[in-house]
């Protein structure tokens, strides 16, 4: 996983090694010159000691020459050594330039312990005449060393006079490549820090943005941040978190709509009680008058106009009593077929009316009151106007998990504006007038809706002319809530 | 906006990283060998030594590219000191380094003093170190040189006093101009001139002893033109009066009534002999003596060349007269 943490460390990492490099190569680099200059020096120093110390052993020489006593004897051996050790440094020296004259300073150097030597030896011999000589010589040849020192450091300055200039070329260039390889470095540095630090504070930034609209309220904006650490994981569950804040509050909504709708019917189921208490004074006195006056015909033997009145007081008594509760189908259709009864009896052979019905869906449970307001509404509309009166269809069918109730007219229809009109309840309240049990479609419609919490409940299929069908879809079993 | 921006910052990059490589590639550009060490392994070939009293004269510019030559042929080691305007003392210092030093083999413009010949003797002689004279000898009995490689000088002479007793008709006065210092050549000449004037007894030759510089000669010339008006010749026998002398007896006469001649063929003489104010000079081989020097020194080394000749290795001279120049 790379983190915020890791980040940060391989900016670190990579400042580190790009400064240890650097400072490795001009290291490495002064190193290397001051190696050179140390050779250089070595060289000098060297051929310097060759010249001092044979100026030392001819002083010395000459001190023994003056005194000859043992411990100024071995000054003398003491500086004549002095002198080979830097004879066979010096020898190491030799480059092709100053080969030949390198050579003649060796066998100089040889001539000059020579004499020394040999004024030594002489002297011993009590020779001092021929001692001096040699000492004479000595100082000489001492004097030759060292001019021939100074023709070996001219040679050798020649020699290395490309050298030298090229290394004092190369540090100034070396001063210059490290500036500029500083200000390269502060400046790409410069600016990987600022894309770093923006891959870190470009997510944080866009996160706050993101969290400000939250905060005003606005849930339905997509959080995205395209990162690969912590931040957009961050954001992630940000994201995560606003969505299901949106769900909660769409869902809150949509209960409080529901309660308000439920609301809404109840006054509306109220106001049709209280209408309908208000047009029945007593509906229990009319429904046992009702009951006497069918008794009453039966006895005097109009039978017809006894079942008239029967169906009429069921009719009734069924208004009065299921209203607010389910009832099965089956009593729904029973109450149907009285009405249909009373109907037919008023309009004779105008109304025609057809029912198939599948028995065994008449279990399922319905709110009360409402296909018989549906009829009544076909009869009203189709069967009433018209003259030679019409056929009402009414089936219900199994279909599945639900119950197909279908009632069909063959009446004008109606356009599809008033369709809509109707599905929508922009009917107004009083289309309960002139029913017989004062329950309007718009009524049927709401209870059913709200009974079964579903919008697709009814369908209304009809056409100008063409007659109007009315599909009732119930499920067999009632969704809770 | 942020394009540009873009842009500019690649920019600065590009530049700086310009700089950087091309500084970088500087740093290394310069490939610093120091010169190598040979340590102390010996090269093989022998170290001589060429010594001269008069360096960078033209003669001896050319006896130096001789004996560069050959040193490069037979693979020797040569090195060329010397000192300027016969400056004895430096040039005997130069010997006494050179014997110190221990070289293979010494060829130096002989120096007819016992100084010379006391280093030749004991000190060179002493350590084995062979000396081969060249142009200029020493005689061997003092200096124990080995040989001499240069010019026959009493044979120069000898032509020199032939040409001037045919020019001069076999009558007349002759100044012989010579230095202080006795050298061998001078001598040599010397000795090859009046060897043959002294077949024509109506030649008389006059020696004149003139100093090393310039003045001296001047001095000696105008006495001798003081003392002996009536003189036909003058013969500079040493090589650097001639030109000293020549402008001084221009001064005084006519060039044109005398008879001049020189043993010596610098360009400042050869320029003289082309105007005709001079009348002969002897030509010699510096070139080959130093060729010839160094060969015979590294064949004697190597003891091919054995024994050698004490008398010498005599080059070419000519006689070159003012009439065939032109």
């Amino acid at each position: 996983m790379n983190t915020v943490q890791k980040k940060i460390l391989s900016l670190t990492a990579i400042v580190l090694f790009i400064m240890v490099a650097i400072w490795f190569i001009l290291t490495y680099y002064n190193q290397k010159m001051q190696d050179q200059y140390n050779d250089i020096l070595q060289r000098y120093l060297q051929m310097n000691e060759v010249s001092a110390s044979s100026q030392q052993l001819v002083t010395s020489l000459n001190n023994y020459i003056q005194t000859p006593t043992p411990s100024k004897l071995s000054n003398v051996e003491g500086d004549r050594q002095r002198l080979l050790n830097a004879q066979l440094q010096i020898a190491d020296l030799r480059n092709n330039s100053n080969h030949f004259t390198l050579t003649n300073y060796l066998n100089l150097i040889d001539s000059l312990v020579d004499s020394t030597n040999r004024s030594i030896r002489l002297l011993n011999e009590k020779n001092n005449e021929e001692a001096l000589n040699d000492f004479t010589e000595a100082t000489r040849l001492s004097k030759y060393i060292s001019e021939m020192t100074l023709t070996l450091l001219g040679t050798e300055l020649q020699t290395y006079d490309q050298f030298y200039r090229g290394m004092i070329m190369q540090s100034v260039e070396l001063k210059k490549l490290g500036v500029w390889m500083l200000a390269l470095f502060t400046f790409l540095l410069l600016l990987f820090t600022y894309w770093f630090s923006l891959s870190i504070t470009r997510p944080i930034q866009r996160l706050t943005q993101a969290a400000r609209e939250l905060s005003r309220g606005r849930f339905d904006t997509h959080i995205e941040i395209y990162a690969n650490d912590e931040i957009s994981f961050l954001a992630k569950t940000f994201d995560r978190m606003r969505i299901n804040i949106n769900n909660l509050i769409s869902e809150m909504q949509h209960k409080a709509q529901l309660e308000s709708e439920l609301q809404k019917n109840k006054l509306l189921l109220q106001e049709s009680q209280l209408r309908s208490l208000q047009s029945q004074i007593n509906p229990h006195f009319l429904f046992n008058t009702l009951d006497t006056l069918s008794k009453k015909a039966y006895l005097e033997g109009s039978v017809e106009t006894s079942d008239l009145l029967t169906s009429v007081a069921r009719l009734l008594r069924y208004n009065l009593k299921r209203l607010d509760r389910p009832v099965t189908l089956y009593e729904e259709v029973h109450v149907l077929r009285e009405y249909i009864f009373i109907q037919q009896t008023r309009f004779t052979e105008r109304l025609r009316f057809e029912e198939e019905v599948d028995e065994a869906c008449l279990y399922v449970q319905i709110p009360g009151l409402t296909i018989q307001p549906i009829i009544e509404n076909a009869v009203i509309h189709a069967i009433e106007p018209l003259e030679e009166g019409g056929m009402i269809t009414f089936r219900v069918r199994d279909e599945g998990p639900d119950v197909i109730i279908e009632i069909e007219d063959e009446g004008s229809g109606m356009s599809e504006e008033k369709i809509s009109q109707i599905m929508e309840e922009r009917f107004s309240s009083q289309e309960g007038d002139g029913h017989s049990t004062g329950i309007g479609f718009g009524n049927v419609i709401n209870r059913l809706r709200l009974y079964y919490g579903r919008e697709d409940v009814m369908a209304i299929q009809s056409e100008v002319g063409k007659g109007t069908k009315v599909i009732l879809k119930l499920p067999k079993e009632r969704e809770a809530g | 906006m942020r394009k540009l921006v873009i842009v500019l910052l690649s920019a600065i990059c590009m530049i700086l990283l310009g700089f950087t490589l091309s500084s970088f590639i500087h740093v290394f550009h310069y490939n610093l060998s120091a010169p190598s060490n040979m340590g102390s392994a010996n090269k093989s070939g022998y170290r001589l030594i060429l010594i001269t009293q008069e360096m960078d004269t033209p003669f001896w510019d050319k006896v130096e590219n001789g004996a560069a030559k050959a040193a490069a042929k037979y693979g020797a080691e040569l090195e060329v000191w010397g000192s300027y305007g016969t400056n004895q003392e430096d040039f005997l210092k130069n010997m006494e380094i050179a014997i110190a030093s221990k070289v293979d083999g010494i060829l130096v413009q002989g120096l007819n003093t016992d100084e010379f010949n006391q280093l030749a003797t004991v000190k060179a002689a002493g350590n084995g170190i062979p000396i081969f004279t060249i142009a200029n000898d020493v005689p061997i009995e003092d200096s124990l040189r080995r040989t001499y490689i240069g010019s026959d000088h009493y044979k120069a002479g000898q032509m020199i006093g032939t040409q001037l007793a045919e020019d001069l008709g076999h009558k007349g006065k002759v100044v012989l101009m010579v230095s202080d210092r006795q050298e061998d050549f001078q001598s040599k000449r010397l000795d090859g001139i009046l060897n043959i004037l002294k077949f024509y007894p109506d030649i008389e030759p006059i020696t004149v002893i003139a100093g090393d510089t310039r003045e001296k000669v001047v001095t000696a010339t105008n006495e001798i033109m003081n003392k002996e008006p009536k003189v036909a010749a003058f013969v500079s026998v040493t090589a650097n009066n001639a030109s000293a002398m020549v402008q001084e007896i221009g001064k005084r006469a006519q060039l044109s009534r005398f008879h001049i001649y020189s043993f010596d063929d610098s360009p400042e003489i050869k320029t003289l002999l082309k105007e005709k104010k001079m009348s002969g000079i002897i030509e010699q081989s510096p070139e080959m003596m130093g060729e010839l020097g160094v060969q015979l020194m590294v064949q004697w080394l190597q003891g091919e060349t054995f024994p050698l000749k004490y008398e010498g290795y005599y080059t070419d001279i000519r006689l070159l007269k003012a009439d065939e120049l032109s």
